[in-house]
C-alpha cells in the first residue's frame, strides 16, 4: 500500500493524471475519451511512419530534457532550454548553409556549433549568476525573449536566403544533413523525418548518467545541487560550478537545436520550436532528473506531441490541451522535492 | 522643434500606457513574494486575465463584467499557487512553471473550443473606448489612475495596517507569525490570491483595454519582466512601480523608433525591454535582500 502510494506521488502518479485528465479534456471538447484516445495513439504508434514521428518529437525534447535536468541536479534552475535550443540551432543554421565537407565531418562540425551557440547562451546566465547573483531563472527567461528576437532579425535580415520567400536561412547543403535512421531488418526509415540524431539523444543521456554517477565532477555537481552549503565549505568552488552546470546545460539544449536544423528542417528558421524547451522541463521532472528514465519520459511526451496533431485532426480535440496537461503534471510533480533549501539561491 | 516636442509627448504617453500591464503584475508580485511565497505564475495569471476578460466581454457585451472576469480569473490562479504554496508545500517556482503552461495552454485551447478559431479572439468592446488626449483613450488613463492608486494603497496597506505588517512578518519570519497567535500559511494564501487579482487585472487591460482581443502570447513575457522590476524595485511598492514604468520606457522607446532609425530594425529592438530587465538585476550585485523566508515553504 505504502510502496503504491509512493509511487502515485511521483511519476506513475503523474502518467496516471495526465490520463484523467486528457480523457477530461477530450469530454470538454466534446469527444467520446475513447475516439480521442484512439487518434492519439494511432497517430503516434499506429505504424512505421507514426512511430518515426513520435521518434522525430522525442528527440526534439530529449535533449532540452537532457540539459534542464543538468542544471537542476546542479540546483540551477534553468527555464532558458527554449532560447539555447534557438541559439543552437541558429548557428548551427547560419553556419551550415555555407559549411561543406565530407557529410559526417559536416555534420559533426554542425552539431559541435549548436552546443557552442547554446552554451553560450546557457553561459550568459551562469555568468550573471555567478558574478553577480542575478537570478538564473529571470536572466534565462529573459534570455529566451531575447533570442526569439536576435533569430528573428538575423532570419529576416543578414542571414534571410535570397531565395526563400519567408524568413529563413538558406538551406543546408546535403553534406549537412544527418543520416536518416538505418533500416530494421526490412522496415526501412528513409522516407520519413526519422535520422540517427535519436542515437546521439540516447548516448547524450548515457554520458550524463555517467558522468553524474562515476565522475568526480558529477558527484560535486550533484553535491552543489543538493547540499550547496556543505559543499562550498567541502572547498567546491561554486561560482565556477554554477557556470560550468549553466553553459553545459544550454549546450546540449544547443545540440538539440542543431540536431534539428540539421536532422528535420535542413534550415534554420524561428518555428524550430513550438516551445520544446518549456515541455522539457515537464519532461526533467517526469523522469525525475535521471538521464535514462527522462528518455523514457521524452518518449511519452513525444507520443503525446505526435498523437495529439492526428488527435486534433480527426477527433477534434484542439492539441493545446496537450500544453494544459503539461502543466498540471509540473504542479502534481512540484510537491517532490527537487531542491535544497532556497536560502542560497540568487533574489528573486 | 515642435515635431522633437510632439515626439517626446509620445513617447511620455507611450511609456505609461505600455507601463501599465507590468506595475500591476510588479504589485502582485510585491504582495506575493513580501509574504514569502515567489511567484513565477504572474505571467500565466496575467494570461489568465487577458482571456477570461475577453471571453466575458463577448458573453455579455460590457468590458466592464470581463474586467471583473479577468480579475476574479487571475485570483484563482493565486488561490491555486497559493493554496500548493501552501498547505502542499510544493516547491513555488516548479508550481509556477506548471501555472504559466496550463493558462498559456488554457487559453489556446478555449480559442480553439469557444470561437473556434486558433490564434487570435474576434474584437469584443473595448473598454473606454473614447480618447481623452491625443494618444491615451479614457479607458487607458482610467487604469493609468488605477495603478497610482493601487502602488499607493499597498504601500499604506504594507507599511501602516497591522495586517500589511503580519504579511511582512510572513515573508521575514513565518514562525514569529505562529508565535503572535496567526496563521502565516493563510496569509500567505490571502497574498497570493492578492497578487493574482493583481496581474489578471494587469492581463485584462491588454486585452480590451490597450486592444480589443485576445491573441495568443499577447503578455510575452511581462510577468516575468514584471518578476525582474520586483528585484529592481527592491520589494517596495513604489520601487517596484518605478521599476515598471522604467522597464515600460523601453518598450515604447522601441515603438518610437520604430522606422526612424534605419540600421536598427524593429525585431531586433523588441529585444529592449527583455535587455533592460536583464541589465537591471544583473547590475545590482550585492546591494539587495529578499525577504528572508521569500521561497521558503513554512
Amino acid at each position: 500500500m505504502k510502496v503504491v502510494l509512493r509511487l502515485l506521488a511521483g511519476p506513475a502518479g503523474a502518467i496516471l493524471l495526465a490520463f484523467v485528465l486528457a480523457a477530461i479534456a477530450m469530454l470538454i471538447a466534446g469527444v467520446n475519451p475513447a475516439d480521442g484516445f484512439y487518434w492519439l495513439f494511432r497517430g503516434s504508434l499506429g505504424g512505421r511512419r507514426p512511430i518515426a514521428e513520435t521518434l522525430v518529437q522525442t528527440t526534439a525534447l530529449l535533449f532540452p530534457a537532457l540539459g534542464v535536468s543538468l542544471a537542476f541536479r546542479a540546483g540551477l534552475f534553468n527555464i532558458g532550454a527554449e532560447g539555447q535550443l534557438l541559439m543552437g540551432g541558429l548557428l548551427a543554421g547560419a553556419v551550415g548553409a555555407h559549411f561543406a565537407g565530407p557529410q559526417w565531418l559536416t555534420v559533426f562540425v554542425l552539431l559541435l556549433i549548436g552546443m557552442v551557440g547554446g552554451g553560450i547562451w546557457g553561459g550568459i546566465a551562469g555568468w550573471l549568476r555567478a558574478r553577480f547573483n542575478a537570478s538564473e531563472i529571470i536572466s534565462t527567461l529573459m534570455l529566451n525573449f531575447v533570442a526569439l528576437s536576435l533569430a528573428g532579425y538575423l532570419v529576416a535580415g543578414p542571414l534571410k536566403s535570397p531565395l526563400a520567400s519567408g524568413a529563413e536561412t538558406a538551406p543546408l547543403l546535403p553534406n549537412g544533413w544527418l543520416p536518416a535512421f538505418p533500416s530494421i531488418g526490412s522496415i526501412s526509415f528513409g522516407d520519413t523525418r526519422l535520422t540517427i540524431s535519436i542515437l546521439i539523444a540516447i548516448a547524450t543521456a548515457i554520458v550524463l548518467r555517467f558522468v553524474f554517477t562515476r565522475t568526480v565532477f558529477g558527484y560535486e555537481l550533484r553535491a552543489a545541487g543538493e547540499a550547496p552549503e556543505a559543499a562550498r565549505r567541502s572547498g567546491i568552488n561554486m561560482p565556477r560550478m554554477t557556470l560550468l552546470a549553466l553553459t553545459l546545460s544550454g549546450a546540449v539544449a544547443g545540440l538539440g537545436g542543431a540536431a534539428i536544423v540539421t536532422g528535420v528542417l535542413h534550415r534554420f528558421n524561428t518555428s524550430l520550436s513550438p516551445g520544446y524547451g518549456y515541455t522539457a522541463i515537464a519532461v526533467a521532472l517526469v523522469g525525475d532528473l535521471n538521464p535514462l528514465w527522462v528518455c523514457v519520459a521524452a518518449f511519452g511526451f513525444g507520443i503525446l506531441e505526435a498523437g495529439g496533431l492526428m488527435m486534433q485532426a480527426n477527433a477534434g480535440v484542439p492539441k493545446d490541451a496537450i500544453r494544459v496537461i503539461e502543466g498540471l503534471i509540473i504542479l502534481v510533480l512540484a510537491a517532490r522535492r527537487y531542491f535544497a533549501t532556497r536560502a542560497t539561491a540568487a533574489p528573486i | 522643434m515642435s515635431a522633437g516636442i510632439a515626439l517626446a509627448l509620445t513617447l511620455l504617453f507611450l511609456t505609461l500606457i505600455k507601463s501599465v500591464p507590468i506595475v500591476f503584475a510588479a504589485l502582485g508580485g510585491v504582495i506575493s513574494e513580501r509574504s514569502g511565497v515567489v511567484n513565477i505564475g504572474l505571467e500565466g495569471m496575467m494570461t489568465a486575465g487577458a482571456f477570461s476578460a475577453v471571453i466575458f466581454t463577448n458573453l455579455t457585451g460590457s468590458p466592464i463584467v470581463g474586467l471583473i472576469a479577468g480579475i476574479f480569473f487571475g485570483a484563482f490562479l493565486g488561490f491555486i499557487l497559493g493554496f500548493a504554496a501552501t498547505f502542499f508545500k510544493v516547491d513555488q517556482i516548479v508550481a509556477g512553471v506548471g501555472i504559466n503552461l496550463v493558462a498559456l495552454g488554457g487559453a489556446a485551447f478555449g480559442l480553439v473550443l469557444i470561437f473556434n478559431q486558433p490564434g487570435a479572439s474576434p474584437q469584443v468592446n473595448q473598454l473606454g473606448p473614447g480618447q481623452l488626449l491625443p494618444q491615451i483613450t479614457t479607458g487607458e488613463a482610467a487604469f493609468i489612475v488605477l495603478g497610482l492608486l493601487c502602488a499607493f494603497g499597498l504601500n499604506w496597506f504594507i507599511y501602516r495596517t497591522p495586517w500589511g505588517l503580519r504579511i511582512q512578518a510572513c515573508g521575514e519570519n513565518p514562525r514569529a507569525v505562529t508565535d503572535a497567535g496567526l496563521d502565516p500559511l493563510r496569509l500567505r494564501l490571502y497574498s497570493v490570491i492578492a497578487s493574482g487579482a493583481l496581474a489578471g487585472l494587469g492581463g485584462a487591460f491588454l486585452s480590451i483595454c490597450e486592444v480589443n482581443l485576445y491573441s495568443d502570447g499577447m503578455t510575452a513575457g511581462r510577468g516575468f519582466i514584471a518578476l525582474a522590476a520586483v528585484i529592481f524595485g527592491r520589494w517596495t511598492p513604489w520601487g517596484a512601480t518605478g521599476a515598471a514604468v522604467f522597464f515600460g520606457f523601453f518598450e515604447a522607446l522601441q515603438y518610437v523608433l520604430q522606422g526612424r532609425i534605419s540600421w536598427l530594425p524593429s525585431d531586433a529592438m523588441q529585444a529592449l525591454p527583455y535587455l533592460a530587465a536583464l541589465f537591471a538585476i544583473a547590475g545590482l550585485v550585492g546591494r539587495v535582500r529578499a525577504p528572508a523566508a521569500d521561497g521558503v515553504p513554512y
